[in-house]
């Protein structure tokens, strides 16, 4: 038995030079356009099967397929689903996983150390803040072309030519079980002022999502409450406080307007319908309604 | 007897009391409103802002404290009395938490949705359940130590269920509202919670009306009070029955507001010469002053959000227990 030991080597390497380069070129291609993308938090699934390719999605987490939390809830089905777990994300072998900056950072950081490419999508609580998130994904995706049209689409929606100055604009307020309202800095603030409103929860300097004390609502005086109850399906504490006779009484017998509460998990697109919903609202406010003192 | 303060001395002072509290109460809130604008403006066909807060928030609010503490009070006198034990409050002997549980049970399965009257009434059957399984374990006549046991495991278990079924519960707020059934709270109470206390607590009051003879009688000894003509089963009955009422509707709408029915007998009991006929009416006044006592302070106290009610009252309630036990220790409660 006689073989060249000289003989195999130049074929390996030739062969160990093309797969290098061969990894290479996928390694590129992946950096360009990911093609196992993983989303562990509804707002990353909601921008990702808004923008990608179908081909693109490995996975979303199991919030996108409730109808009540995602407007993707239907397309969602399609794809695994994953409840941000680290070992089940190993698994799905992603090349990109993106996440917010409310996931657990002991499971990102893991993946991290492991070598997946993290991509932490940042709050956002306003139209350049919803604008940027899309750009962002969008520009992670290799889907510029998509974000773009999807944020020229989101601007039109909200254009709003009316010219009604700010103290002559009708005031409201978001009330939400258990007594908590939207201040500055929320996405329901943004979707009231771009609907016409004055948001009185801001005016008055609550910032942020906070509790509102019943009295001093009743001393604002809003002239149409919003309420976004999560889910209507149960009876409790929380949601019987909406029901409270004062608030009725504020608003003579107009009663609290139901906005869904998906508008307000993840800043996206879906504010144009929140805040169609709002203009909606508006329109149907009495004329001039007299001042209650 | 003390006699610096006759029986109609205490009821009135007590009384004067309890309508200075409840007047502190109206004026007590997060906005400062001129009462007297206020009443002008609640009698007005379309009330103002100051109208709306006091008719609207703060009137049902204080009604609900005085009726919740005075059966509180009251029931904790009269269970006292009973089971001629100091330690029997409707908060120790699982009354109060077997009302939360009840009232849990019906609130967040979608009972309560159905007929309003349906959340008081589980309630009170939670409190009939747990007061007369305490009263089972225990025995009649039972130490304190025994009643004590019985109690903490009876409470350890409704407790227990009520916390499983709020994170059970279908509604997303559920869970939050476990503090609020545990603790008790009269945040933003409207006279819709004041129609479902008011039937149950005055049908409680008046089961325990001219009880006090009978209590007296059975404090000398069962047989003596047989010798003296007292039904014994009936009071029982009539009794367990009138606190199942009273604290069934009061938890239903606060939650468990713990160490009112402890403390205010055993405060009155020295004033009123140990005399449980004369201890009634007394507690039950104490107990509505000390509910709105505490109900004001803390709106007074500054936090976000609104301290509950029960922490307050397990905040003076628990030092009194522990002088309690200190003071008795070493002869029998």
């Amino acid at each position: 038995m006689t073989r060249n030991p000289a003989q195999p080597a130049p074929i390996t390497g030739r062969l160990i030079t093309v797969l290098l380069l061969w990894c290479l070129l996928g390694v590129a291609a992946s950096a360009e356009r990911p093609q196992r993308v993983v989303s562990i938090n509804l707002c990353g699934d909601q921008l990702l099967l808004m923008l990608a390719d179908p081909e693109q999605v490995a996975s979303v987490s199991n919030l996108a397929v409730e109808p009540l939390s995602s407007f993707v809830a239907e397309q969602a089905e399609r794809f695994p689903m994953n409840h941000a777990r680290a070992e089940e994300l190993i698994a799905l072998r992603p090349d990109l996983v993106l996440a917010t900056a409310h996931d657990s950072p002991r499971l990102l950081s893991t993946l991290e150390t492991l070598g997946y490419r993290v991509e932490r999508l940042p709050p956002a609580d306003d139209l350049p803040g919803i604008v940027a998130s899309i750009r962002r994904v969008a520009g992670l995706l290799d889907q510029d072309e998509r974000g773009e049209t999807m944020i020229r689409r989101l601007r039109r929606r909200l254009h709003d030519s009316d010219q009604t100055p700010l103290a002559a604009r009708p005031t409201a307020l978001f009330y939400q079980p258990r007594g908590y309202t939207s201040g500055r800095h929320t996405l329901q603030d943004q979707a009231l002022r771009l609907a016409g409103w004055r948001n009185l929860a801001a005016e008055q300097g609550i910032e942020g999502y906070a509790p509102v004390d019943m009295e001093h609502l009743l001393r604002w005086q809003p002239q149409q409450l919003f309420t976004s109850i999560y889910d209507g399906s149960g009876d409790s504490l929380a949601e019987r406080q909406l029901l409270h006779p004062a608030l009725r009484r504020l608003t003579t017998g107009r009663p609290l307007q139901p906005v869904p509460y998906r508008y307000w998990i993840c800043p996206g697109p879906m504010l144009a319908d929140a805040v169609a919903l709002l203009r909606e609202a508006r329109s149907r406010l009495p004329a001039a309604p007299e001042p209650n003192q | 007897m003390n006699p610096a303060l006759t029986q109609r001395q205490l009821n009135l002072l007590l009384g004067a009391l309890l309508l200075l509290a409840a007047g502190l109460s109206l004026l007590t809130g997060s906005e400062a409103i001129p009462l007297l604008q206020a009443l002008r403006e609640s009698l007005a066909e379309r009330p103002g802002v100051a109208g709306l807060i006091l008719t609207e928030l703060r009137l049902p609010r204080t009604a609900v404290a005085l009726i919740a503490g005075a059966s509180l009070g009251l029931c904790g006198a009269l269970m006292q009395s009973l089971l001629r034990n100091p330690l029997a409050s409707p908060g120790l002997i699982g009354s109060a938490n077997g009302a939360a549980l009840g009232a849990v049970v019906c609130l967040y399965f979608g009972l309560a949705g159905a007929a309003a009257f349906i959340l008081p009434l589980g309630g009170m059957l939670g409190a009939l359940l747990a007061t007369f399984t305490v009263y089972l374990l225990a025995g009649r006549d039972s130490g304190s130590l025994t009643l004590i046991l019985a109690g903490v495991a009876v409470n350890a278990f409704t407790l227990a269920l009520v916390s499983l079924l709020l994170n059970l519960a279908p509604s997303p707020y559920a869970v939050q509202e476990i503090a609020l059934w545990m603790l008790g709270s009269l945040a933003n109470l409207s006279r819709n919670e004041l129609w479902l206390l008011l039937p149950g607590s005055l049908l409680g009051w008046l089961l325990a009306w001219r009880q006090g003879r009978a209590l007296d009688l059975l404090g000398l000894g069962e047989e003596t009070a047989l010798s003296m003509g007292v039904d014994l089963t009936n009071l029982r009955r009539r009794l367990f029955l009138a606190v199942a009422l009273a604290v069934g509707s009061a938890v239903a709408v606060t939650g468990a507001i713990g160490f009112i029915g402890l403390v205010v007998p055993h405060l009155l009991r020295p004033l009123v010469g140990h005399q449980p006929s004369r201890l009634l009416l007394p507690s039950a006044l104490g107990g509505a002053l000390l509910l709105i006592c505490a109900d004001i302070a803390v709106r007074l106290l500054p936090a976000q959000t609104e301290i509950k009610v029960g922490v307050l009252t397990a905040l003076i309630g628990a030092p009194f227990f522990v002088w309690l036990i200190v003071r008795n220790r070493g002869r029998s409660l």
